[in-house]
């Protein structure tokens, strides 16, 4: 488990997700309130890059056919989609928001 | 005359194509253009590139310019020739320009094309082959590729892509009137590699060709096959074979320009797609020009679904614009195993996995057959054995059976 400074956690918007690199992959990182979540940056569905989606109560909207994933889960909670999103572990540090792509916490394959 | 009638008649008019109507080529197929200013760089959202992964072409549509090339091992029967060109020569000899970014990027950086020249009238008994072999997924190879046969011969001509590269390169067939020829380019590449192709046939008056694409090995390999007629009478045959596995990314794109009467085009494509995120593309477009009376065609996609994680998109389209025709149709399919053959099979004494390799084996035997170069017939046969018993059959190189792993609930 490799941790790696994301970014600071006042960057990540309330209403929009921040798309970053990490480690080669891509990676969307969101929050609800004062909890904060990464996701793989793809909508599973049609390659469409989640980030540039809404966050609204713990789920992310893909902007292209409207399916959203729970931030938590990364499972899809509307169609098109079907299969998860792959989530990451993150940690909020003094220093920063740190996310591990190395591991991912529900499974879901990073294509 | 008032304003409303005015918007009328010009949304009247948009909507049938009057006012451009003689411009107006195909809807899905862009018009050639060596111009890559007519290619803009695609965002994933266009029509001709939605189901591609953008990311997965190694920034090969950034058009860097690069000296790497591909290893060459050519094998030429007496009278076949082999030459560079230059660009400008490709174009006199009528080549057929660039239709997407990639192959109009191939064009202006490959520096020269080669051209593969067959005489008229020469009947070569043996295939050309060419063996194009890359090092690694770090090299980027532009290619220019003309192959030109005269008027009466009959020549095949056989290309192999092997190892591993991100290579970009745009084909032009040139076929004189009356020739007989196949072509079969085979991608058999190693897991990394990248590979997009163009390969555009002009067939000429009573001509008749045949190309076969065979798509087993690579990362993400995008091809297109286009063909058109310098005059009437052609008929081309356009065979398509591929096997995806875990994680890859397969897509033909097939164009049948009937820009010529009484021509003929026949487009069979197959594949087997095994595998998490094994991912494949077919989309099949024919155009049907006003001039192309008495023209017949036909297109057809089979997709076999051999396991759970995969996605065959497969998207057949007509664009008609004469009903003076003796056919056009098309037909796709997606499916798995069909329980009843197996089970028929079981039932006259077969083991289970016996079975799936017989229909397997029966599903790609017919496509096979058509091909028309028997050595290679034998091989792709083996090589689909072999995906087979390793993917399907879970066995090993030794034809062990492997332990089935068994997955834990998530």
């Amino acid at each position: 488990m490799t941790l790696e400074r994301a970014c600071d956690p006042a960057d990540v918007p309330v209403d929009q997700a921040l798309g970053l690199t990490i480690g080669g992959v891509d990676v969307a990182v969101a929050r609800d309130g004062e909890e904060f979540f990464a996701v793989h940056d793809l909508c599973s569905h049609a390659h469409v890059v989640l980030s540039e989606g809404e966050v609204a109560d713990c789920a992310i909207e893909c902007w292209l056919h409207g399916s959203t994933f729970d931030l938590r889960s990364g499972k899809p909670t509307g169609l098109p989609a079907t299969e998860p999103v792959a989530t990451f572990p993150v940690e909020v540090r003094d220093d920063g928001l740190y996310v591990d792509t190395t591991t991912t916490l529900n499974g879901a394959r990073v294509p | 005359m008032t304003l409303t009638d005015d918007v009328t008649r010009d949304s009247v008019e948009s909507a049938l194509e009057q006012d451009q109507g003689h411009l107006i080529v195909s809807h899905l197929n862009p018009p050639p253009s060596y111009d890559l200013a007519d290619h803009p760089a695609p965002t994933g959202r266009e029509e001709i590139w939605r189901f591609t992964p953008l990311k997965r072409l190694r920034g090969i549509l950034e058009g860097e310019r690069s000296q790497d090339c591909l290893t060459w091992d050519t094998t030429l029967p007496d009278g076949v020739t082999l030459s560079t060109i230059t660009p400008a020569q490709a174009r006199e000899m009528g080549e057929l320009a660039p239709n997407d970014r990639p192959s109009a990027l191939a064009v202006e950086l490959a520096g020269g094309a080669t051209l593969l020249d067959v005489p008229a009238a020469l009947e070569a008994a043996d295939p050309v082959v060419i063996r194009l072999s890359g090092d690694s997924v770090d090299d980027l190879v532009w290619g220019h590729l003309v192959l030109r046969v005269g008027a009466f011969a009959k020549a095949t001509i056989v290309l192999v892509h092997t190892g591993s590269a991100r290579y970009c390169a745009t084909t032009s067939v040139l076929v004189g009137d009356g020739a007989e020829v196949n072509v079969v380019s085979v991608q058999d590449w190693a897991d990394d590699a990248v590979h997009l192709g163009r390969d555009a046939i002009k067939v000429g008056r009573d001509a008749s060709v045949r190309h076969t694409s065979v798509s087993f090995g690579g990362d993400l390999v995008r091809l297109h096959a286009n063909v058109e007629y310098a005059g009437p009478g052609g008929e081309a045959e356009l065979l398509g074979l591929y096997f995806a596995d875990e994680g890859q990314h397969l897509e033909h794109r097939l164009f049948a320009d009937h820009n010529q009467p009484k021509t003929k085009s026949n487009v069979l494509y197959k594949g087997a797609l095994q595998g998490q995120g094994a991912h494949t593309v077919w989309i099949g477009n024919v155009l049907i020009r006003k001039v192309a009376e008495g023209i017949e065609t036909y297109e057809e996609n089979r997709n076999l679904v051999l396991t759970d994680g995969c996605q065959a998109d497969s998207v057949p389209n007509l664009e008609i614009e004469t009903g003076e025709i003796e056919g056009a149709g098309h037909a796709s399919a997606t499916a798995r195993f069909d329980d009843e053959q197996l089970f028929y099979l079981r039932s006259r004494g077969l083991s289970e996995s016996e079975a799936r390799r017989l229909v397997l084996h029966g599903y790609f035997d017919d496509l096979i057959r058509k091909i028309g170069v028997p050595d290679l017939q034998e091989q792709l046969t083996r090589t689909v054995e072999t995906e087979l018993a390793r993917n399907v059959l879970r066995e090993d190189a030794d034809g062990a059976p492997v332990l089935e792993t068994t997955e834990v609930g998530s």
